[in-house]
């Protein structure tokens, strides 16, 4: 194996890639432009939506103010506007209203407050939260003014209070949000990115016809494959790279970013949080390079390429979607599923409670996947049933 | 330089069966010496070449180039051989500087020695300026000539020309003839494929006709003459395929 004829290769493909548009769109513009602007959409569209909800919310059907008084009281009191409606159920349906209350009575003379909400809209459960609460008040003024009446202390009513505790850091409630999510667009854009560098290496070369060229130079197939693999892993691993980057800077510095930090109680990722991250995806970036470079092979053209590639990103994404659900503990064995793998380390890295053991048993199997597929790349590029299809 | 003994390439066709592309075809390139092979489309021409450039695998037969191997030694080969093929597409979105900088490294050549052999490559095909510009914003015969560049950079003794200019306006072939002759000249022995009568009349000492997969006839124009009583390459050719179709259909 002579490393300068690979390294010849990867030069030229990495200059190659650079000049390449297409791949420049997925492997910069994506992450660069993309992840931020996303960001920004996500967060002006839930804050307009919330003063929506809020504005809203604030409207309550009521049968007739008359009918229960003391309520609509507590509800105006609350900052609620009652609408007198006839149909309530309808009313909150067609959206006239946020939400209902009225008023019924069983049998035996005990009263019940029914609250209607559509629980598909988020204004309706807004109101909902509030009209119970509400009541919730009203209910225990008037067992307050009743004890007061009987002469029984009101302490009676709240022997204890319960607090719940959240033991989570800052950083590991920011490291449940970011590793959640982060996984699946990591490895989602790093897929992309390397598909056209290894349409355009393979495919590519095949329907502009400059294989030949290389094919006959002195080159071994391995040399030649070896330095299209690492240029397409560089590719993949400069998405990832500006991804992480991206989103990092998204969090920190992205207009309303504060916003959404007090919202769910984050704050960015640190820089050896990020180091890690990167260092764990690079053999996913290996895999995944190797794996596209061996498919594309049997492609003659461009347009055949990104057929054979598209359905390969997809599946890659099936893996890190279900990185993505909660509770699941990367185990040795768990940590053996590729893809997966990385995404449950991501999210155990943000967390900051990986597991050692499982973070090597994941990082060694991945190096192994992607030697397999730089050696089944390798055989199909000495492949002539592949290459020129006869 | 080249000796290529019963070289056999056959394929499996979905349709067809067995296809023999290459059927234990022998002949010899001297030294010095333009040797060209002549066949219609399909004939087996590309495979042949492709065979003696190692692209392919023979699956019988053999040959030896400069002495080696092609089956045993295709890297030894591959260094003595420059190869061009017509319808060869271009890095289009590398400078001519940059794509003779990649195949001088893939060819063995670095440092100061590369940047050398770039710098006379340059002004041999008189680049001039556009020795910079992108190859995709080069005129035709200007990027042929980075083809010719690239395949005589490392100076190999042995160039194997696939209908080099195929496709080609005629001052643009005339650019491929001209370096044709000035190989022969500098030493080097050249086999090249065509189907262009008047080109291989004018270039070749000796001419092989190939078809479907076989080799009808070799010799030099005045052998080939005495052999056939034609004239003219022309109706050489026409007349070796039509003898050719004949026996194959009294084989039939």
């Amino acid at each position: 194996m002579n490393v300068k004829i690979s390294a010849a290769v990867y030069q030229k493909e990495l200059l190659e890639i650079f000049r390449d548009k297409r791949t420049m769109i997925s492997m910069v513009v994506v992450p660069l432009v993309a992840i931020p602007l996303m960001f920004n959409l996500i967060n002006r569209f839930m804050s307009s939506r919330e003063k929506e909800a809020e504005g809203e919310s604030m409207t309550v059907g009521v049968l007739g103010a008359d009918k229960i008084p003391t309520v609509v009281e507590a509800l105006k009191a609350a900052g609620f506007q009652p609408v007198v409606k006839d149909d309530l159920r309808a009313a909150v349906e067609k959206k006239e209203v946020a939400a209902a209350v009225e008023e019924t009575q069983d049998p035996s003379g005990e009263k019940h407050i029914n609250i209607y909400v559509d629980r598909t809209r988020q204004a309706s459960e807004l109101a909902g939260d509030k009209i119970r609460t509400a009541v919730d008040k009203l209910k225990m003024d008037t067992v307050r003014a009743s004890l007061r009446g009987s002469g029984v202390s009101e302490k009676i009513l709240t022997p204890f209070t319960a607090t719940r505790v959240n033991v989570a850091s800052e950083k590991k409630m920011s490291g449940l949000v970011f590793g959640s999510a982060l996984g699946y667009i990591v490895i989602l854009l790093m897929f992309t990115g390397a598909m056209y560098p290894a349409i355009d290496m393979t495919a590519g070369e095949k329907e502009r016809r400059t294989l030949e060229a290389v094919l006959s130079s002195p080159a071994g197939r391995n040399e030649i494959v070896l330095g299209k693999i690492a240029a397409t892993a560089t590719a993949a691993f400069i998405t990832a790279l500006l991804t992480l980057g991206s989103m990092a800077y998204s969090f920190r510095f992205a207009p309303q970013a504060s916003r959404a930090q007090e919202a769910f109680h984050i704050t960015p990722p640190d820089m050896p949080t990020m180091l890690l991250v990167l260092v764990t995806v690079l053999p996913t970036a290996i895999v995944a390079a190797s794996l596209m470079v061996a498919i594309a092979l049997f492609a003659k053209s461009y347009k055949e390429g990104q057929s054979y590639l598209t359905p390969i990103v997809m599946l890659a994404a099936f893996p890190a979607v279900v990185g993505m659900l909660p509770g699941l503990e990367l185990t040795p064995a768990l940590a053996l599923i590729p893809i997966f793998n990385v995404c449950q380390l991501i999210k155990e890295i943000f967390l900051g409670e990986f597991s050692r053991v499982a973070y090597g048993v994941a990082f060694a199997a991945n190096l192994a996947y992607a030697a397999i597929a730089y050696l089944v790349a390798s055989r199909l590029f000495k492949s002539e049933s592949v290459l020129f299809r006869v | 330089m080249i000796h290529v003994d019963r070289l056999t390439k056959s394929f499996q066709d979905k349709k067809r069966g067995v296809v023999h592309a290459l059927d234990h075809v022998s002949f010899e390139v001297k030294d010095r010496e333009i040797f060209g092979l002549l066949g219609p489309n399909g004939a087996g021409k590309t495979t042949c070449l492709r065979l003696l450039a190692t692209i392919l695998k023979p699956t019988e037969g053999t040959a030896q180039v400069s002495g080696a191997d092609i089956v045993r030694s295709p890297e030894m080969v591959r260094r003595q051989i420059g190869f061009l093929s017509g319808d060869m597409g271009s890095y289009a979105r590398l400078t001519p500087r940059e794509v003779l900088n990649f195949f001088g490294k893939l060819n063995g050549l670095e440092g100061l020695k590369l940047k050398q052999r770039i710098d006379e490559m340059v002004e041999t095909f008189d680049f001039g300026e556009y020795a910079n510009t992108k190859i995709d914003k080069l005129s035709t015969g200007m990027k042929q000539k980075v083809a010719i560049a690239r395949t005589v950079l490392h100076d190999p003794p042995i160039l194997i020309l696939d209908e080099p200019s195929a496709g080609l306006d005629v001052p643009t072939a005339r650019l491929i003839e001209n370096f044709i002759l000035k190989a022969k000249a500098s030493g080097k022995s050249i086999l090249f494929s065509t189907h262009v009568m008047e080109e291989a009349e004018y270039l070749c000492d000796r001419i092989g006709v190939v078809h479907q997969g076989r080799l009808k006839a070799m010799g030099t124009m005045d052998e080939l003459r005495e052999s056939t009583g034609k004239l003219r390459l022309r109706e050489i050719f026409l007349d070796l395929l039509e003898m050719s179709e004949k026996a194959q259909g009294a084989r039939i």
